[in-house]
């Protein structure tokens, strides 16, 4: 089936040149720590925690309503660093979605509900189910599908995911539209 | 209701978080935004060293057998609570050292120690007491007992307490360390 | 992507009558036919460990069991352990003198720990190590003599009836004679460069078939304790049945004497025509890399269709189907719709045999020839429902990489055709309905595609095969459930 369209309130939503398009309802701390490389969606009650390391995402990556971005810490000997997190192109963060992770890879997608642990590692290529948790610092291959609690490999993904993901992020995109009712 | 927000000396409490009723949030505890803590059925009391993040939610719920004066929830020092967890007991105590993971759920009737872990997505809603160091994980929540308790996050505190004035608006202390202490404010009231 | 998140509306029929969304099927170049992950053959490429993405090779992991040399998971679990570090003060053992040396610098040493359920090598008295990865004390299986002695007896049972078979074989046909054929070259057995050369069947086998003791079964049995069954059993201490299982050549009883287990390997595996043995898909070597030497898959060469939107289907009635077909290769393409009872028969043409494909075969020896029995059968294909094809050949441009950019659709003033946009086109089309359709029941419709296919693959010298050719392919319509 074709991806339907998805409206957005304009007055809601900033466009940047990049074509970002951002929710004025988000909260993006430390937003000069944050670089979104065009074409993302942020959408409402989203959170970037930029104040904690930096939060870099690619082109063409969605992250819905009520989901955290949130660089995850490592404690050393002399104290606490947080890490920064890094997400490839083409990434889709489902609803109310915790992302934790270290590398969050290109053409991923995570479904909605889920939480990343902190410091994992989201190989490209690979699909995180609704509602799993994945546990701290665990590695997640390409072209694996995980699911549940602790979320564990269920299946293989399709050998053109990453056509497959980049055809879904940018229709999402091109069907994300302001409504033109005021 | 009456709003009665306590913050001591050394706390970090950021500006965009709902705060209702009674509150007393103790020294080095960090609150992050998008916090709602609501005591609606009695005081709540956060001790030291707790970090509480975005999306948590403490709830202090009004019940029929209600004592009064209200019981407070008091919890005790260095609890984390993780992105998107929901506390709703109203058992008056709850340990230290504690960890409610990303999206756990407490209800009503759960009593908890010292140093036991939530582990994420976990609903607990049965009436219950977990002993000190328990861990509870996975959508079966398995338990196990933990041999030692979790660590402190004293470090990570340190860290979060020098970075988040930097990016965040925070509520001002109001309550000065020349004022009596926490529990003689308890035998104030 | 949809093909993820949704259900499979469109089925694709694969040349072996199994029905698959078109992203988990394949497309032989050289048979130009669907081949599905069942009628294919699937290969190990290499192995690596999916945790620390460290490639292995084969013989390296046969030795290795399998599993990863310095990745653990977790035996309370099965999470993978995460190695910690710690600062230990060096302790002074005054029994055993070490006091004397002066070494007070603290020393890193670490443990591993699992962050899902916080079991940590400690728990069960492993011993903190002093280097992060690998000298975690091993185990050796109780039993590891008896499991050899039953390897090296089946082994021996295995070559002694593969010896016998050979003999059988060399009897029925006479003898090749004394040069060396590509079999010998290549080594297939030792035992048949034996039988070459005269010699009698390895010592070893035999002596490991006379010398095999088969285990007895024991009258007696040791009783339960006396405390069996007054005994309180607490929970915590005790390990689950896949806790067990999981390491079954200990299966601890008590949480205390879970040990880690080392993590299973992955492989990369790449897959190949059974008809043709031409690969269809062949994964890069470096265990990070997504990309492929070999790509062939349906998605890739055959034109794709999607549901856009479709009227709930009622039984005796038309309604209306909008459709998308895309076409991803990177020549224009013909497109026909067709029912599915007018796509012809292709008829099997016995492959001439060539030198090449007769030692193939001896190479094979025994490969299998079952399978292609199996793989002749055909979809049951859904008849309540049919698409109301027009009879027009549809032109679908190439695909363009740049055509993102393009302006909006153009709208066609034909009937069936609702716009064009590069290498997509949307189609009109009618679902009638039999009368007689089960209301409540799912509504399938099955439609058939006639496409022209350029075969991009450079022609053999010997015979230039035609480049252009008229493939058909067959889909399953999922429509959802008929109404009342």
């Amino acid at each position: 089936m074709e991806l339907q369209d998805t409206y957005y309130n304009k007055s809601e939503y900033v466009e940047t040149a990049s074509g970002n398009k951002v929710s004025r309802q988000t909260v993006l701390c430390g937003s000069q720590n944050i670089v979104l490389h065009g074409k993302v969606i942020v959408q409402s009650d989203a959170i970037i925690r930029g104040d904690l390391a930096n939060v870099k995402t690619g082109r063409f990556c969605i992250i819905s309503k009520g989901s955290v971005i949130r660089p995850p810490f490592k404690k050393f000997s002399k104290g606490v660093a947080f890490f920064p997190l890094q997400m490839g192109d083409h990434v889709f963060v489902g609803e109310n979605t915790v992302v934790n992770a270290a590398v969050v890879g290109s053409y991923v997608y995570i479904g909605k509900n889920v939480v990343i642990g902190r410091r994992c590692v989201l190989k490209d290529c690979c699909m995180i189910e609704d509602n799993s948790v994945l546990p701290a610092e665990t590695v997640v291959p390409s072209f694996a599908r995980y699911s549940g609690n602790p979320a564990r490999l269920i299946t293989t993904l399709p050998e053109a995911m990453p056509d497959l993901m980049t055809e879904f992020t940018k229709s999402y995109y091109q069907h994300f539209l302001p409504t033109t009712v005021n | 209701m009456s709003q009665n927000i306590k913050i001591l000396p050394g706390a970090t409490v950021c500006e965009d978080c709902t705060l209702e009723g009674d509150i007393t949030i103790g020294g080095g505890t960090v609150i992050h935004p998008r916090v709602t803590i609501i005591a609606d059925g009695g005081p709540i009391i956060i001790a030291e060293y707790c970090i509480i993040e975005e999306y948590s939610t403490i709830i202090h719920k009004k019940s029929d057998k209600q004592e009064n004066p209200p019981k407070p929830l008091f919890i005790g020092a260095h609890n984390v609570f993780e992105v998107g967890c929901r506390l709703e007991s109203s058992f008056g105590h709850i340990g230290e050292s504690n960890v409610f993971e990303c999206r756990s759920f407490v209800g009503v009737n759960v009593k908890i120690g010292s140093g036991c872990v939530i582990g994420a997505a976990c609903n607990l809603t049965v009436t219950q007491t977990l002993a000190d160091n328990t861990v509870i994980w996975g959508s079966e929540h398995h338990n196990r007992e933990a041999l030692e308790k979790q660590p402190s996050q004293l470090l990570q505190l340190d860290f979060l307490s020098k970075v988040m004035p930097n990016y965040h608006r925070l509520r001002k202390p109001n309550v000065h360390k020349r004022l009596p202490s926490r529990q003689s404010q308890e035998i104030s009231k | 992507m949809a093909y993820l998140t949704q259900p499979d509306y469109i089925k694709y029929v694969c040349s072996c009558g199994q029905l698959k969304p078109i992203t988990n099927l394949y497309f032989c170049r050289h048979c130009l036919k669907i081949r599905c992950g069942f009628c294919i053959c699937h290969e190990v490429d290499s192995h690596y460990c999916a945790n620390c993405l460290e490639n292995m090779p084969s013989s390296e992991a046969r030795l290795k069991k399998n599993r990863c040399s310095s990745c653990f998971d977790c035996p309370s679990c099965f999470h993978t352990l995460s190695t910690r570090a710690t600062i230990a003060q060096p302790r002074q053992d005054p029994a055993a003198g070490d006091a004397k040396i002066e070494n007070k610098q603290p020393k890193k040493m670490y443990y591993l720990s699992c962050f899902n359920c916080r079991w940590t090598s400690r728990d069960v008295g492993i011993p903190d190590q002093p280097v992060a990865s690998g000298g975690w004390p091993e185990r050796t299986n109780p039993f590891a003599a008896r499991v050899n002695q039953l390897l090296d007896y089946y082994k021996a049972i295995a070559q002694q009836e593969k010896q016998e078979k050979l003999d059988r074989e060399r009897k029925k046909f006479a003898i090749r004679g004394k040069y060396m054929n590509l079999t010998d070259k290549t080594g297939l057995t030792g035992a048949m460069a034996r039988n070459i050369a005269g010699l009698a069947s390895s010592e070893s086998s035999s002596s490991a078939i006379a010398n095999f003791v088969p285990s007895q079964a024991s009258e007696e049995v040791e009783e339960l304790p006396e405390d069996y069954h007054t005994q309180e059993v607490n929970l915590k201490q005790i390990t689950s049945m896949r806790q067990r299982l999981r390491a079954a050549e200990w299966q601890p009883r008590s949480a205390a004497r879970l040990q880690p287990a080392a993590r299973a390997l992955s492989v990369k595996r790449s897959q190949r025509c059974r008809a043709c043995d031409h690969n269809l898909t062949k994964p890069e070597y470096n265990p990070g890399s997504v990309k492929f030497k070999i790509e062939l898959l349906a998605y890739y060469h055959v034109p794709e269709v999607k549901i856009i939107s479709y009227e709930t289907v009622k039984p005796g009635e038309t309604t209306a189907l909008l459709l998308k077909l895309t076409n991803p290769t990177a020549h224009e393409m013909q497109v026909r719709l067709l029912q599915p009872q007018d796509v012809p028969e292709v008829e099997e043409r016995e492959e001439p045999k060539s030198i090449e494909k007769s030692l193939e075969k001896s190479l094979n020896l025994e490969k299998d020839s079952s399978w292609s029995k199996v793989l002749q059968r055909r979809a049951a294909l859904p008849t309540a429902c049919a698409v109301r094809a027009p009879d027009a050949a549809l032109t679908l441009a190439q695909r363009d990489d740049a055509a993102e950019y393009d302006d909006d659709p153009q709208h066609d003033t034909s009937d069936i055709i609702m716009w064009r946009k590069s290498n997509k086109l949307a189609l009109r089309l009618q679902v009638a309905t039999a009368a007689g359709a089960a209301p409540g029941g799912p509504a399938r419709a099955a439609l058939a595609l006639q496409y022209s296919y350029r075969n991009t693959v450079p022609p053999a010298a010997a015979a230039p095969a035609p480049r252009d050719h008229t493939l058909y392919t067959t889909l399953v319509i999922h429509l959802g459930t008929v109404a009342e």
